[in-house]
This record gives structure tokens, C-alpha cells and sequence, in this order.
């Protein structure tokens, strides 16, 4: 019977030590929150990826983040998206109009907007295009990508946590947020969609503090 | 079926349940992850306990040690991680399937020694939780695994609280058909003189 009784506990002692692994100390329950909370943590450094897109934006995409020296909140889309996507879209046209109001106030805006899409074969440039138009953006602003390389696009997901599911209707399910990257090209933080103006807030003050560190 | 053909067939499923095909198939969608999957990984490893003595040594008396491990496997199973991190990690995959293999032994093995009191503790701790789980899965707004499809997690919720449900009716009807057998056999053996001159004493 104290065989049992240590061999017992031994294996509640296995449960709850492989428990607390996965949940972090039982924080998160879900690959996503671990995610976010990881990147919080540890901030995730881009692969080299080359990039190209609307308003000349072509290159490697670290080097599109480091110009302006500034903050850039980004999101990964497809074009052909009727669902998550044009919610995302709504977002980042409300953060594209405050960002429009920080520039009318003569502040200097460090932070840019930047659509990432995860279906390089079909969204070309030109699609592209056509799709920020529709969203009414702002070429000094909002910029629109995609990583034609299927090699490159698949690792830049992978490093960054981006599960693209094709849910059998056509379309594409995926861990939509908003992603906050320095100049650096680190992702420093994941919000929820909803989480717009904390997102802004928090680039906001990143950007500031990097003007600060500049001489 | 014998119990010398038992373990052949359990090596069997597991070198089918390793094929990447089938890895692939079932882990393609999160009902069969964890309905299908799982089960068929704890089949496999009870089948291959089959030639263990049941109960042996006194590391599992009653088979408390057992039953414990298959209830915190099972709690750790429920974890919405856990799906998502072995699609992504082999090592976890790795875990996960040897975890099931041996939990579907120590289940065979602590079952029958464990008794009714035994298995009904064991079974209020693990169906509830079972339930709870796939109502929240099934109520969820929210996608719990980056790597399958809301409706998906909401048929997987619905099964999982069904079978919560089944597998509670399943052992209470085998629990009273035991019970029964049990006074039936009390009765043949106490004989019924004994009853008999219980009755009488009773007329009296």
C-alpha cells in the first residue's frame, strides 16, 4: 500500500508538473495566449524575407521596417477575404485615421501601418493594390506586402506564429492580431484585434521612446 | 479473443496509428484528434498489457496508482495546447502518443482490481471534467487551437460531452448488471435453507 501511495503521488506529481509546463503556470490554455505571452517575454526577430508591394515597397522586410526608424503595427490578410479580414481592415482604418490626426497635430508619427498577405501566389502587387484602395489607405501610412517566395512565406509564419487554416469553403481561417514591430524588425507584442487602441497606445510609446534613445 | 494474440494485435494498431498517413488523416481535423486518435492509441496499449498479470505487485494495489495516472493523463489531454503544440513539436507528439500507449495499459491493468467503489470515484473526477471540457469547447467564441476550424471545436465539444454522458450510462447499467449477478450468487450460496428459516423465524 506505500508503494501505491508513492507511486501515486509520483504520477500526480508527472500531471501537474506537465500541466503547469503547458500552461505556463497555468496562465494560458491555448497555443495563441502562449504565444502572446511568450513574445512579450522574448520579442521575435524577422527572418530575411524579400518582400514586394503597393507604393514601390520592395526588398527585404526588415529593412522596410527600419525605414522612418519608427514603429510599424502590422497584420497578415489575404485579399480575397470577406470575413476576419474586413474587420482587421476596419481596424487599421480607424488606427490609420488617428494616426492622421497625430501627423495634423504636428506630431511627428513613428508609427506606420503595414498588411502583410499570407496568400503570395494570388496577391500580387497589382492586386494589392486594388485592395488598399478599397480600403481607402494611405500610401505614407498604410503599406500592403506579400512574400512571393513559398519557401520565405512559410518560414516568416512559422517564426512569427501565423496558423493559416483553409477551412474547405475557399477561404482561409487564421490567428488573426496585430502584430507591433520596432525598427529592428523584432515583433514585440501580439494584440487582439479588438485591442486596437492598446495596440496604438503601446506603438505610440515605443516610437516615442526610440525618438528619445536617437540623438 | 485470446490473450496470446492480444499484444500481436496491439503492435499491429500502433504500427497502423504510426503510419503518416493515417497520423496525418486523423490529425487533420480536432474531432478525430482527440476522439478517435486518442482512444485508438489507449486501445492499442491495452492490448499489449493483455499477458500482464492484472493488478501485479504492490506498486499498484487496487490499482489506485493507476487509475491516478489515467486521471491526470486524461486532465493534462484536455488542455487546448496540447493539440496545437504536437502538430508543432515532435517531441511533444512524441510524449503525447507514449503517454496514451501507457495509459491505455495502466487503465486495463487497474480496471477490474480497482472494484465499483474504485471505478466510481475514478469516473466522478474524470466524465464531469470530460463534460466541462466539451461544453467549453462547444461554447467557446473564440478558436482554442490555432490549427483547426471553430466548427470543427464546437462538433468535437458536442461528442465530448455526449460521450461524457455514455460512457457514465454505460458503466452504471454494467455496475447494477454486477451487483445483481452478485446477489444471485449470494443467494446460491447462502442456499435458500438459510432464507427459508429466515421466513419461518419471520412467520413466527
Amino acid at each position: 500500500m506505500l508503494r501505491t501511495a508513492v507511486l501515486g503521488v509520483g504520477l500526480l506529481c508527472c500531471g501537474y508538473g506537465a500541466l503547469a509546463w503547458l500552461t505556463h503556470d497555468f496562465q494560458v490554455w491555448t497555443q495563441e495566449d502562449a504565444r502572446r505571452l511568450e513574445v512579450a517575454l522574448t520579442p521575435v526577430a524577422l527572418p530575411s524575407v524579400a518582400v514586394d508591394g503597393t507604393g514601390g515597397a520592395a526588398g527585404d522586410l526588415r529593412a522596410l521596417l527600419a525605414q522612418g526608424g519608427g514603429v510599424t503595427i502590422a497584420d497578415f490578410i489575404y485579399t480575397r477575404c470577406q470575413t476576419v479580414c474586413l474587420s482587421l481592415g476596419s481596424s487599421f482604418q480607424q488606427l490609420q485615421a488617428q494616426l492622421r490626426a497625430d501627423r495634423e497635430g504636428a506630431k511627428p508619427v513613428r508609427v506606420r501601418l503595414l498588411s502583410i498577405s499570407f496568400d503570395g501566389q494570388r496577391d500580387d502587387p497589382q492586386a494589392l493594390a486594388a485592395y488598399a484602395r478599397g480600403q481607402g489607405a494611405d500610401p505614407s501610412l498604410w503599406r500592403f506586402v506579400r512574400v512571393p517566395d513559398e519557401a520565405q512565406q512559410q518560414a516568416l509564419l512559422l517564426r512569427l506564429g501565423v496558423v493559416v487554416v483553409p477551412n474547405g469553403r475557399g477561404d482561409y481561417e487564421h490567428n488573426a492580431a496585430l502584430l507591433v514591430f520596432d525598427a529592428q524588425g523584432r515583433m514585440l507584442r501580439v494584440f487582439d484585434m479588438e485591442q486596437q487602441q492598446l495596440a496604438l497606445d503601446y506603438a505610440r510609446h515605443k516610437a516615442g521612446a526610440a525618438l528619445e534613445a536617437a540623438p | 479473443m485470446s490473450r496470446r494474440l492480444q499484444p500481436a494485435l496491439g503492435a499491429l494498431l500502433c504500427l497502423v496509428l504510426l503510419w503518416p498517413g493515417v497520423r496525418h488523416a486523423m490529425e487533420a481535423s480536432m474531432w478525430r484528434h482527440m476522439l478517435l486518435q486518442f482512444p485508438l492509441w489507449m486501445l492499442a496499449g491495452g492490448l499489449l498489457a493483455a499477458r500482464v498479470p492484472a493488478g501485479a505487485g504492490r506498486w499498484n494495489a487496487h490499482g489506485i496508482s493507476g487509475l491516478i495516472g489515467v486521471a491526470a493523463l486524461m486532465a493534462v489531454l484536455m488542455v487546448p495546447r496540447l493539440l496545437d503544440m504536437a502538430l508543432q513539436r515532435p517531441m511533444v507528439e512524441a510524449a503525447k502518443l507514449a503517454a496514451l500507449l501507457l495509459g491505455g495499459a495502466a487503465l486495463r491493468l487497474s480496471w477490474r482490481p480497482a472494484g465499483l467503489v474504485l471505478q466510481f470515484f475514478f469516473l466522478g473526477n474524470v466524465l464531469p471534467m470530460m463534460a466541462v471540457a466539451g461544453q467549453l469547447y462547444a461554447d467557446s467564441p473564440l478558436r482554442l487551437c490555432n490549427a483547426y476550424l471553430q466548427d470543427d471545436q464546437i462538433r468535437l465539444g458536442q461528442w465530448l460531452t455526449a460521450l461524457a454522458a455514455l460512457l457514465a450510462l454505460a458503466w452504471l447499467a454494467g455496475a447494477a448488471r454486477q451487483l445483481m449477478r452478485r446477489d444471485a450468487q449470494a443467494d446460491g450460496l447462502t442456499g435458500s435453507p438459510a432464507r427459508a428459516a429466515a421466513r419461518s423465524t419471520a412467520r413466527e
